[in-house]
């Protein structure tokens, strides 16, 4: 920002020292806020930035299902692991693969899934019986069965799912469309994250962090308890119009140094305390879904507005989006279902559909009814599925599996109604249309109106991508 | 807005470029690396059209079409003229789909120099550094006696600029604080200074930097520098997270610094310290350099895979940290725009593979570990045998036991009966014999003391992580595309071979000699690149701009020749880190205004030529560090253990586990931001929010980002709340004036005092902890 530090550098000395002829000291410093925003094109890393070409969606929602649903006994319907429950997969397809838990619980015998599957809507996309209302939505979907990622531990397979890689430190999906678009929502941040579920994602920060770029474009967490945003609310014992007199006094100070100068990155700064004094009413408002109407808290599910469920934070996102967010992400744990005490298929994966069946249908309906689903798009899946084989463990479950698994998209210029792709007769891998995480990636950024080989950073000697060195192509088959 | 969006160098500097032909290294190599070298560069299996450009060769042989792609001297025969000039989407180079595109003065650059003979020169940073005799001061220009000044005053002039004046004595006085030693001056030193300097310019500036330089608090700040390059943090990353303890490792590096260890000598003892001749602790603990690496505690994981991570990741820093290069670009294939092989990173690789990963006790000073791990283990067994020489009479006592009495002994004593005699251990022996019998045994109980307390000595005892090289070594093959169950060729261990020779005595190379090979004189890198990043810590911005980068992707220097005569000059000197420091701040081109001309801002605008300094927000634990100094809160410990100062509830409950966080109540609580305990997964957000590295990855440049969640950590965060209370108790005392010294140094105006005057004393306290200028090193 050296060049725009020096405009207005220039620009503002000229202003006070040159046209205008009179000294700083008898001038009043009310003044120069109009001169700032007269001569500064203010250095805002989130100022809205025109896509590459003609994006056909605006945002994200993306539902982000942590720890591995398995869509064996949720979207991929295989009689034929009924048929031969209990015996092994055959060696082919096995062969030379690596499978978490190797030294341990993992086996090779197929397991059947308990549940029923029906064909839903026009569609007739296949839908297991857990998730009755996602079904309810089918048509309004596009399932994308043989989705495949490289990294089969959760950590690195979420870090791979949010930023392309399994290495550490580079910039999650959401810094990456927030530095390429920036956010047009000036109070409230463009990348938020929110969280339900029994504890926080495997990875922590590193999942919506900004990586090579500024923490401007971290994704900033919506707190469940206590304030919504870190930090939001003055320190206890000081009144909002004394806050409102230090933030006036700070700005009054700070455009006495801006002009002392001409360093654009004080404007910056001024206007971050403009933006952070707005966000302290803006944050509340948001998270006061109490104005909703009883029919919305219906349709999403939400019994007590305060309670923190990933019915309310679906209701949160919609609520974001409307005010202009540019990426939202839910996590919601658990779904790591191996067949442990607590990680039971049988009991606890209906358990984790039940909370997020009702809620997830509902925003896909409500974006839609309020004409937001069209530029929205709405994404729901883990950072990877799970085996058609079984684990040795004390309850039901299954391995985690990186070949084919299953992943839903709306709006946005998705294809309502198309299962895109498909697996062989166990689900193990892809037959037809296999989608790699690289594939996504640079579909959704192309929706966005980014191109994935365009949208990149320097850093160490690289030109970092979402995407990555490997080849990754638009899907264009699942866009309408 | 931030460096990756750099063009060629030359083309930002046009108005100031003198020569009208394009040169190599300057010009065209840029280019080339930017536009064509991906696939017609080093990577033979990414080769398109079997044409390589990166190479005089490779660019001028007949190519199957018959063409050559680069005729010297002849722009109408040479096909890449005509390939880049195209209309024609399926001919045009690059081509559309690549996403690269050429400008009009980048094919300029290639068409003039074809035809000055399109002559390739070997990178600049691959060629050892020779010093120049720095030039004469320019015209107009006051003699320059500083040979940094020299160097940049010559540029200048070139561009006919001039330097900005010295920046006003408490400004500069307060950079230099926050530069050395990360905290700001008190107005002692103010005073202190401001009367040095009226009488003595130039003597109280030298003084103060020899005052700071010799602060044990330089040490923290360089410290910090290299924390960030080694990629430190106090807990083991991934999803489990658990906490670790490096913080001798931290200590050692502030103590290497204080002392000015070489940093040849520094390098050494971090990459290689255990295989030292004279080895001592010390050594042992800086081996921790490449412990920093993230443990995987998932369930279900390969432990050899994250092992093996781990070893790519300190291929990968050890390249970027001494030799400026993205070697670890060549883990899955030859790298794209180097001339690093695939074969040669696993050999750098090879020497890094052979280490066990051992938590190493550190005794305090003068405690001998090995003594006391003898007397404890002596202390024990004397227990164990008076246990034994009266066993007779434990077996007589044991038979009086009923159900009832039984129930009364301690849980242990229990469980150790529940054993079968037979089968008892010596310390279920014990257990029961301290329940029994030995009550009252004057002599059993000496011993018992005598053992408990070596025991606790033992245990309260720190560890740290270090590399301990394995006897029987591994084997090392090339990885095919890094994929660790993929084994090719078996390599041994070796350097590439673009760069100066490896020496070594032994049949095998070692981790030692990779160690003397990085600082040896012959090496044209690890000077530059060190010198480099000093540069970059104090002005800014390097004089190579992508500080991680020398290679061909690289930006060239602005002031080659400088660049130059500071490596030399440092390795002359003995590497001596405080030197060259000193060297810098005491240049006029540092202690300048940071407030420049404007026509030095049109003619240079991004402020390369260096005709003022910068305006530069500080690092986070800086902001942290003035803003306790300033309110009067600091505790100046240095070292120890990382330590809990207050963070906002639940800020380490975003990840798998919810990490306890026991907020430090007493003198802990007002330390330095460097010792604030930094869980990977969830950092504290004061010192996230301000831009410090979590310890995934090297980091070699912090972003320096402005945003609204910083202004509301300022105002509202728990930890400033606090600072600002005690700030609001100098005012009472001092008054504003004085405690807007305290936060910039310098005397407030009278508006500013007005401004604060009108405030409540908690008012104006938060105000200035909330300034620009207070975050700010200007």
């Amino acid at each position: 920002m050296d060049d725009a530090t020096w405009l207005l550098r220039e620009r503002t000395r000229r202003h006070f020292f040159g046209g205008c002829g009179i000294g700083v000291g008898a001038m009043a410093l009310g003044g120069l806020l109009a001169a700032d925003r007269a001569v500064a094109a203010p250095p805002d890393p989130l100022a809205v930035r025109p896509p590459h070409f003609p994006p056909r969606a605006k945002r994200v929602i993306y539902l982000f299902m942590a720890g591995g649903p398995s869509q064996l006994d949720l979207f991929d319907y295989k009689p034929e692991l009924a048929k031969r429950d209990g015996q092994p997969i055959p060696a082919r397809f096995i062969e030379g693969k690596r499978f978490a838990f190797m030294d341990s619980s993992h086996r090779v015998d197929l397991l059947a899934s308990k549940r029923s599957f029906a064909r839903h809507g026009e569609s007739g996309a296949w839908v297991g019986d857990l998730l009755p209302h996602i079904g309810g939505v089918a048509d309004r979907l596009c399932f994308v069965k043989t989705c495949a990622t490289d990294l089969f531990n959760h950590a690195p397979a979420k870090l791979f799912m949010n930023t392309g890689t399994g290495q550490f430190g580079r910039p999650s999906m959401g810094a990456w469309v927030t530095y390429g678009l920036g956010s047009e929502c000036a109070d409230l941040p463009g990348f938020v994250v929110l969280q339900s579920g029994p504890r926080g994602p495997r990875g922590g920060a590193v999942l919506w962090g900004s990586g090579s770029l500024p923490s401007a474009y971290q994704g900033v967490p919506l707190r469940n308890t206590g304030d919504p945003i870190l930090n939001l609310s003055p320190p206890a014992g000081i009144t909002p119009v004394s806050q409102r007199r230090v933030i006036d006094a700070v700005s009054r100070l700070n455009r006495h140094r801006l002009e002392a100068t001409g360093d654009a990155e004080i404007a910056a700064r001024i206007a971050g305390y403009e933006m952070a004094f707005r966000m302290q009413s803006s944050a509340p408002e948001l998270m006061d879904i109490a104005g909703e109407s009883a029919e919305t808290l219906a349709l999403y599910g939400i019994r007590e507005p305060g309670e923190a469920t990933y019915a309310r934070n679906c209701l949160l996102a919609r609520r974001l989006v409307e005010r202009g967010a540019r990426f939202v992400q839910l996590y919601h744990t658990n779904w790591d279902h191996h067949g442990g005490p607590t990680e039971n298929l049988e009991t606890h994966l209906p358990q984790v559909c039940g909370e997020i069946d009702r809620a997830s249908a509902a925003l896909v309906l409500d974006l839609e009814r309020r004409g937001l689903l069209d530029e929205t798009i709405v994404v729901w899946g883990g950072e990877f599925g799970r085996t058609p084989m079984g684990e040795k463990r004390e309850s039901t479950g299954r391995n985690h599996h990186i070949d084919a698994f299953t992943m839903w998209f709306a709006g946005g210029g998705f294809r309502p109604g198309l299962t895109h792709g498909e697996t062989d007769e166990f689900g193990f891998g892809a037959v037809d249309r296999p989608t790699h995480v690289r594939d996504i990636h640079a579909t959704l950024l192309h929706q966005l109106g980014l191109d994935h080989e365009r949208l990149s950073v320097r850093f160490q000697g690289l030109d970092e991508k979402l995407t990555g060195v490997k080849p990754a192509r638009v899907v264009t088959e699942i866009l309408a | 807005m931030r460096w990756h969006a750099s063009f060629p160098l030359a083309l930002v500097l046009g108005a100031v470029a003198t020569a009208a032909e394009p040169q190599f290294n300057r010009d065209v190599l840029p280019v080339l690396a930017a536009k064509c070298l991906a696939c017609h560069g080093f990577d033979a299996h990414a080769r398109e059209a079997g044409l390589r450009l990166d190479t005089a060769e490779g660019a001028t042989a007949l190519l199957e079409s018959g063409r050559r792609a680069v005729v010297p001297g002849d722009v109408a025969a040479s096909e890449l003229v005509r390939r880049i000039a195209s209309t024609d989407a399926d001919e045009v180079m690059p081509p559309p789909d690549s996403g690269k595109e050429l400008s009009a003065a980048e094919r300029d650059v290639l068409r003039g120099w074809i035809a000055a003979g399109g002559r390739y020169e070997r990178h600049w940073a691959f060629v050892p550094p020779v010093a120049v005799e720095p030039p004469e001061a320019g015209p107009g220009g006051r003699p320059a006696s500083h040979p940094i000044d020299r160097f940049i005053a010559a540029r200048l002039a070139e561009g006919e600029l001039t330097p900005s004046p010295e920046a006003p004595p408490e400004i500069l006085l307060r950079r230099v604080h926050l530069d050395l030693t990360g905290l700001p001056p008190s107005i002692a030193d103010l005073e202190r200074y401001l009367d040095a300097h009226a009488a003595d310019p130039e003597a109280a500036y030298r003084d103060a930097v020899e005052r700071l330089l010799a602060s044990p608090h330089y040490g923290e700040r360089l410290a910090r520098w290299w924390l960030d390059q080694a990629r430190y943090a106090d807990s083991n990353g991934y999803s489990i997270d658990a906490p670790r303890d490096m913080w001798k490792w931290r200590d050692w590096v502030i103590d290497a610094f204080n002392r000015d260890l070489p940093f040849d000598r520094f390098t050494i003892e971090q990459l290689a310290g255990d295989l030292l001749p004279d080895a001592a602790m010390p050594q042992r603990v800086a081996t921790g350099f490449h412990r920093n690496t993230q443990i995987n505690q998932e369930g279900g994981i390969d432990r050899e895979q994250f092992r093996i991570e781990s070893v790519f990741d300190r291929v990968a820093t050890t390249g970027v940290v001494w030799l400026g290069l993205s070697i670890g670009c060549a883990q899955c294939h030859d790298h794209k725009f180097d001339p690093v092989s695939q074969r040669d990173y696993y050999r750098l690789f090879a020497f890094l593979n052979n280490q066990d990963e051992p938590t190493m006790k550190v005794p305090p000073a003068g405690e001998d570990v090995a003594a006391l791990e003898a007397e404890r283990s002596a202390a024990l067994a004397a227990v164990h045998a008076h246990v034994k020489s009266r066993a007779s009479e434990l077996q007589a006592w044991e038979a009086t036991l009923d159900a009832g009495t039984r129930g009364m002994l301690p849980k242990p004593a229990q469980a150790a009966l529940d054993i079968e005699e037979a089968k008892r251990s010596a310390e279920h022996r014990r257990t029961l014999f301290a329940a029994g019998i030995g009550v009252g045994d004057t002599a059993f109980e000496t011993l018992e003391r005598r053992w408990r307390d070596l025991d606790a000595r033992w245990t309260a005892m720190p560890t740290t992580l270090v590399l301990e090289e394995r006897r029987e070594p591994r084997r090392t093959t090339i990885l095919v595309k890094g994929d660790f169950t993929r084994p090719a060729d078996e390599v041994s261990p070796g350097t590439p071979e673009v760069l100066h020779a490896l020496a070594t005595t032994a049949p095998t190379p070692t981790r030692l000699d990779l160690a003397h090979w990085l600082v040896d004189s012959a090496n044209p890198l690890t000077a530059r690149v060190l010198v480099n990043r000093v540069w970059q810590r104090l002005f800014g911005m390097g004089l190579v701009e992508t500080e991680n980068d020398f290679g061909l992707m690289g930006s060239p220097p602005s002031h080659p020749e400088l660049l130059d005569w500071l490596a030399v000059e440092w390795m002359r000197r003995g590497w001596s880190v405080k030197d060259l420091h000193r060297l810098l701040v005491t240049s006029r081109t540092y202690r300048q205004s940071s407030v420049g001309t404007s026509a030095a801002a049109a003619a240079d605008p991004s402020n390369r030529l260096l005709a003022r300094q910068r305006r530069l927000r500080l690092e986070a634990e800086i902001v942290r560090d003035v803003t306790l100094a300033a309110s009067g809160l600091l505790v100046p410990t240095i070292g120890g253990p990382s330590v809990f100062p207050p963070i906002p509830d639940g800020a380490t409950a975003l990840g798998q586990m919810r990490r306890p966080w026991q907020t430090s109540t007493g003198p802990d609580r007002y330390r330095r931001g460097l010792y604030t305990f930094v869980f990977r997964a969830t950092p504290p957000p004061a010192l996230a929010v301000f831009d410090a590295p979590e310890g995934f990855t090297t980091c070699t440049r912090r972003n320096r980002s402005n945003t609204p969640l910083q202004a509301l950590t300022l105002l509202n965060d728990t930890a400033f709340v606090e600072m600002a209370e005690a700030l609001a108790a100098v005012i009472r005392t001092d008054g504003v004036v004085a405690a807007f010294r305290r936060c910039t140094a310098r005397h407030p105006d009278d508006d500013e005092v007005g401004v604060l005057s009108g405030l409540e004393p908690i008012e104006a306290a938060r105000v200035l902890l909330n300034l620009d200028e207070t975050v700010t090193r200007e």
